[in-house]
């Protein structure tokens, strides 16, 4: 971590299992000020690492830290200074939004009308002003979503804990719940994991990011530390067996990994598309079709996995 | 407007923990539930026992030979809270089982769990409703009825030897009102539907009456009575009450104590069933 100030949450050696599941195997790490990503595929444990920061499970063994606070024995106090906005659909039948997120702020500690006055604020912060006074069951997915967010943030929380803030939404609703998030931390200076599966989301907000995987930490660091000087990247579609031409590819120091339709090819540092032309004359086969990118963080991710999740 | 040109105030002011959490949950839930009109109605009728009770105990003060017919002493208090026993059962049905249903139907549950409180807030919290109102209908009235009979009849209540009513009325009525109150939210914790809760609910409290009356009037088992919850609410009230009613005469000891292992039961369940995180295994 390139950040100097004290991790607010530090987990060491953490292992948490359901049942026989191993959910978290000893993971060790830290999140510090600021916006941090918790990445990685379905069921490599981001969930139950955030359901363990809340005290809702308790370590098989390891020790975990939150403010300088355990979870498992001050979950009041730790959650007195959590947001958390689920993954899943969460609100209060019957309630507008504007009563849900009161209640939410009073749950929290706030008083009454605190709670009323922020509620307010908070919902028209997130967007949904003008539709504070409906019944939040009849919102669309995007305004649930946004509901959730306000619900967690009516109380000021020193961290927001956000798992999947963009599932189900539209891309004109993800990029508005991302530009929110992205306010949250950096224009009001709010502490938060972003925890997701979609890489771009994570890169959009978050300098720093912890990647699990099959319940480990795959990789750990900032998104700069974390892929380096990107690699140059070329999306290739080849006629014939491309076996020989990704083996030599390798041999030179590169990279690949199937891409939408037919390959991503990593080149090393110094080599141009020639490099990719003058492999596939040696191996006999055709390029049909070459196309320019450069290394995304999901390249890099599966790197740090082993191209595992791929499939 | 852009949403990041839109305002968010810091919050600096933030105090203790609050020593009484689980009330904003009660409260928050009451006002729901009253604000739907069919419930107020079905609350107004559970007064009308009440309303016919204290014009018998007028009848009787303004003519003393009605008393024959219509006898006011101390079993007038048991024979009206066993009959509150039904009503606490409707109110539970409509205003207890989506409590803990619809939080776990809509993912509510993580919005009490995600914040500074216990699984046992909680429960306090959602146990909280059904107790208040299943109180409005059987510790208030019966109390007001009380009452009633001090000013109308002084002479035959101001007694020593009836001064045990009073306390019985509050007995009878928190036993009466946090079971079924704890029946009701255990079952609404069995299922996501609130809809499905209530008619479990319902079928579990008439279907063992159903099974009584079989046993009891079928097959001569006069034992058979501990099986139904309303009739041993009802046997309690009747020995605590000194009424004298065939079917449930039993020692209370019986009655209490299933009332109380059901009891344990509903506390078991609902430490399993409330839960932030339902573990698969």
């Amino acid at each position: 971590m390139t950040d100097e100030a004290a991790p607010l949450v530090q987990f060491q050696d953490l292992a948490v299992s359901y049942g026989l599941v191993q959910a978290l195997a000893g993971v060790s790490g830290g999140f510090p000020p600021g916006p941090t990503g918790l990445l990685g595929p379905n069921g490599a444990g981001k969930t139950t690492l955030l359901k363990t920061l809340l005290g809702f499970l308790d370590p098989d063994r390891g020790r975990m830290a939150a403010f300088g606070l355990d979870p498992t024995k001050q979950a009041l106090e730790v959650r007195r200074r959590l947001g958390y906005m689920p993954e899943q659909d969460c609100h209060l039948p019957g309630m507008t939004a504007s009563a849900f997120v009161a209640f939410a702020g009073e749950l929290s500690g706030l008083p009454r009308d605190e709670a009323i006055s922020r509620s307010h604020e908070v919902l028209y912060y997130v967007g949904l002003g003008e539709a504070r006074y409906r019944n939040v069951e009849t919102y669309s997915t995007g305004m649930k979503q946004r509901a959730k967010l306000a619900q967690a943030l009516v109380h000021d929380p020193d961290l927001l804990l956000l798992d999947e803030p963009t599932n189900g939404l539209d891309p004109q609703g993800r990029e508005e719940m991302l530009a929110l998030i992205k306010d949250v931390a950096t224009r009001r200076g709010m502490s938060l994991i972003l925890c997701s599966h979609l890489l771009r989301d994570v890169e959009r907000v978050c300098e720093n990011v912890i990647v699990l995987n099959q319940g480990q930490v795959a990789r750990t660091g900032t998104i700069r530390d974390l892929t380096g000087p990107r690699r140059q990247a070329f999306d290739v579609r080849f006629k014939g067996d491309a076996t020989g031409v990704l083996t030599d590819l390798k041999d030179l120091g590169g990279d690949w990994r199937d891409g939408e339709d037919g390959f991503r090819l990593f080149l090393p540092e110094g080599q141009g598309p020639d490099t990719i032309f003058r492999l596939a004359k040696e191996c006999g086969v055709q390029v049909r079709h070459l196309r320019p990118g450069a290394e995304t963080l999901e390249d890099v991710f599966l790197a740090a996995l082993g191209h595992e999740i791929q499939g | 407007m852009p949403i990041y040109d839109q305002g968010y105030r810091r919050y600096e002011a933030r105090g203790p923990l609050r020593q009484v959490r689980f009330w904003p949950i009660t409260r928050e839930a009451l006002r729901l539930i009253l604000s739907k009109r069919a419930f107020l109605g079905l609350l107004a009728v559970s007064f009308l026992p009440f309303v016919v009770r204290v014009i018998q105990v007028y009848v009787v003060t303004r003519f003393p030979e009605a008393g024959r017919v219509l006898p006011v002493d101390g079993r007038l208090f048991g024979q009206f809270l066993n009959m509150q026993i039904g009503f606490t059962i409707l109110l539970s049905i409509f205003g207890a089982s989506g409590l803990i249903a619809n939080d776990l139907r809509t993912g509510g549950i993580l919005v009490y769990l995600s914040r500074p409180l216990t699984r046992r807030d909680y429960v306090l919290g959602k146990l909280g409703v059904p107790l208040a109102l299943n109180l409005a209908v059987t510790l208030v009235p019966a109390l007001g009825l009380y009452a009633a009979a001090l000013s109308l009849a002084p002479d035959q209540f101001f007694a020593w030897e009836l001064a045990w009513i009073g306390p019985a009325i509050v007995l009878h009525s928190f036993v009466i009102s946090l079971f079924v109150s704890l029946l009701a939210l255990t079952v609404s914790a069995l299922s996501r539907s609130a809809r499905v809760a209530g008619l479990a609910f319902f079928g579990l409290i008439f279907g063992l009456e159903m099974v009584r009356v079989v046993l009891q009037h079928g097959f001569g088992r006069r034992e058979a009575m501990v099986v139904s919850f309303q009739a041993d609410l009802r046997s309690l009230g009747s020995s605590l009450f000194g009424l004298a009613d065939p079917e449930l005469a039993m020692h209370w000891a019986a009655p209490a104590a299933v009332l109380l292992v059901v009891s344990l039961a509903c506390l078991a369940i609902l430490r399993v069933r409330v839960r932030a995180v339902e573990i698969v295994t």
